[in-house]
């Protein structure tokens, strides 16, 4: 089947703008609302998504706008809290009317949210795990891999490149954490290893080490690190002063995050990568020609800063994009259909696959392990 | 399990004396004006961060960074004495509006240095950059013992400067009783401004020690700051001797509470010795200030 290409989304918008649909509705907005975390623990993460969306709006508005509408941003910090979700999700669909979400990574917030943006039939594309209650799925698309991406890319490393047998899962209390906490139980011993401590930790914490050394006890000498934010430069810091001889693989982040990290830990240090961190190390195939088409821009703006959670950004626009253009209309339950015809969609992260039954779209991992040597983003090959 | 649970009280000392020296800046403020400043956790922020601008942006070694982010902080107490305190203070306002102001100040100041530096995630380098010493199994890196080191010094300090020198005897006196202080010519307000300077300057040295530990960003500073608070009120509040204990015992109750029951009761150990101290002995560790 061809693939829907981010240039088939904008041409179709394109068409249906210079096709006179337009007339007075030209002058409406398609109002894109969002909640994200713009402050507190998760700010690195969705402050780069809104900016990746920023670019991607921009994009669309460049060629036409969707079905003869410019598309039109509405955020709201959420502070990385559930109940301030809450809060920003109620105002956004009451008093600016927005008609479709492309919400951040604060899963607690958007499960919390989800029975409004249910009552209110509007679809949301979300940078976080999807909710988990069936009724809730149904309005809901993720542009994020299957959270078992970001264990088995780590769990297959230190299958077949270390000698270590015994790992240690250190995680933050996020839906998105537990979920990966959960795919590395689940999964660890079809990579012969065992999990002999799994810890939690606050995001807030100022010290991992007793959590550290509470695994290191018990005979782990990898740490698997699910979370985000400076806490991984806590838990390395804690590393060495322990003089530890562990491994740390971390979850995906802000590359910005990783490199203070890289200096503590050295080549002891490795994270999951999405290929848009690492666009310079991959081979051209239609998914380096994708983010080609999201960096140009993006770097154009930002520089050299972390592309990862802006281009997700860019494909949760590019699939509402496609899905409005699609379905001709601007209306929450045709778009959301039209979202659940998004097959075969070159993204930045992946190709993806959503259909009524799968509203993670990103079937097939596309994620590396690297790090950082010499201050350069190497992928361990 | 011995040595995973004496290396794991280790580390609760370590970060219980940074607790213990931010509780003590709640205890100076309080002494001095009877107020609860829960700023406090915004000079432990700036004094990481300033440092860290000093060194990658100024190219400064660390110990003047250092230096001269504590002055800054120690500054800026002044300043949010002057223009958030005193003005409430000379209208009579109640403690609890004082209070609200105080936290309210927390809030702008975090909000400035996340526009003003971003919100990633920075760090210090290690006082010293050496491997932990090894005795008898347990690993003690040089930063714990740059911490226990210079909190005890800094309690000494501080101990000599209220009981030795005329400034800090003009501060307990302003302590046990404002009125009949300033009836004896101190200069209560400047002793206010100078509680605000000396407790500010504690928390960012607080906030340089242990940064090198973890890591700092615009956010960081609330949680010290109720870290901070529990040490004070453990202690009892208003002894900065019983503060500093008051924090070691917390963070060796958080430490034994994760390697016995789970890192999820570490704050429900903080909390019930909190509230234990304040059903039993409300007075905390060493009994009320005087």
């Amino acid at each position: 089947m061809a693939q829907f290409r981010f240039t088939s989304g904008l041409l179709l918008a394109g068409a249906v703008a210079l096709s006179g649909t337009s007339g007075a509705r030209a002058q409406d907005a398609y109002k894109i609302g969002m909640s994200a975390g713009l402050t507190g623990y998760a700010a690195t993460v969705d402050r780069a998504w809104r900016d990746g969306v920023e670019v991607a709006i921009a994009a669309v508005n460049a060629a036409g706008g969707v079905d003869g509408r410019k598309l039109e941003l509405v955020v709201e910090d959420n502070r990385s809290e559930p109940q301030e979700a809450v809060t920003a999700y109620r105002k956004m669909l009451s008093s600016d009317k927005v008609q479709v979400f492309a919400s951040g990574c604060v899963s607690a917030g958007n499960f919390a949210a989800a029975p409004l943006v249910v009552r209110a039939e509007t679809p949301m594309v979300l940078c976080s795990i999807l909710p988990q209650q069936p009724d809730h799925v149904k309005w809901a698309f993720t542009t994020i891999p299957q959270p078992r991406f970001e264990v088995e890319t780590r769990l297959e490393y230190i299958q077949k490149k270390t000698q270590i047998k015994k790992i240690g899962v250190l995680h933050d209390p996020s839906p998105y954490a537990n979920a990966q906490k959960a795919a590395a139980e689940k999964e660890a011993k079809d990579y012969g290893l065992e999990i002999v401590g799994v810890e939690q930790y606050k995001t807030d914490d100022a010290d991992l080490s007793v959590q550290i050394q509470k695994m290191y006890a018990a005979g782990a000498r990898a740490l698997i690190k699910i979370g985000l934010g400076g806490t991984t430069l806590t838990a390395a810091k804690n590393i060495k002063q322990l003089d530890l001889d562990m491994i740390m693989l971390t979850s995906l982040e802000d590359i910005a995050v990783f490199r203070p990290v890289a200096e503590v830990l050295g080549d002891k240090f490795f994270f999951v990568a999405s290929p848009s961190q690492v666009y310079d190390e991959i081979e051209s195939s239609p998914l380096k020609t994708e983010i080609g088409k999201f960096l140009t821009p993006w770097r154009a703006k930002y520089k050299d800063r972390d592309p990862n959670w802006a281009g997700r950004g860019w494909d949760a626009v590019m699939l509402i994009a496609a899905a409005a253009g699609k379905a001709k209309s601007v209306e929450g339950p045709k778009v959301r259909d039209a979202l659940e015809s998004m097959d075969n969609f070159q993204g930045t992260t992946g190709i993806y696959h959503m259909s009524a039954t799968n509203h993670q779209g990103i079937t097939e991992n596309p994620l590396l392990l690297a790090t950082i040597t010499g201050g350069q983003v190497k992928v361990v090959k | 399990m011995f040595n995973l649970v004496a290396q794991s009280v280790l580390s609760g000392i370590g970060i219980g004396a940074v607790y213990g020296l931010i509780g003590i800046g709640f205890c100076v403020i309080y002494n001095a004006s009877g107020i609860v400043n829960f700023a406090q956790g915004a000079f432990v922020m700036l004094g990481g961060m300033l440092t860290n601008v000093g060194m990658i942006k100024l190219g400064l070694p660390l110990p003047l960074a250092a230096i001269g982010a504590i002055a800054i902080v120690a500054m800026l107490g002044v300043v949010l004495e002057r223009i958030v305190v005193r003005p409430l203070w000379n209208r009579g306002s109640t403690m609890f509006v004082m209070i609200l102001a105080t936290l309210a100040a927390q809030i702008v100041v975090e909000r400035i240095t996340q526009i003003m530096a971003g919100d990633q995630p920075r760090t210090l380098p290690v006082f010293t950059d050496l491997p932990p010493l090894r005795l008898f199994g347990f690993a003690i890196n040089f930063q714990f013992l740059w911490i226990l080191g210079c909190s005890a010094l800094v309690i000494i300090l501080l101990g000599l400067f209220f009981s030795s020198t005329k400034t800090g005897k003009a501060m307990r006196a302003c302590s046990i009783n404002r009125d009949a202080a300033a009836l004896q010519g101190i200069r209560v307000s400047r002793m206010l401004a100078l509680a605000f300077a000396l407790s500010a300057a504690l928390g960012a040295f607080a906030g340089i020690l242990i940064t090198p530990t973890q890591y700092t960003a615009f956010n960081v500073g609330v949680p010290f700051a109720i870290s901070g608070f529990i040490a004070a009120i453990v202690g009892g509040f208003g002894r900065p001797l019983g503060a500093f204990a008051g924090g070691i015992l917390l963070g060796v109750a958080q430490a034994l509470a994760i390697v016995l029951l789970g890192a999820a009761f570490k704050n429900v150990a903080a909390l019930s010795i909190l509230l234990l101290f304040l059903f039993v002995r409300p007075t905390g560790l060493l009994g009320p200030a005087k």
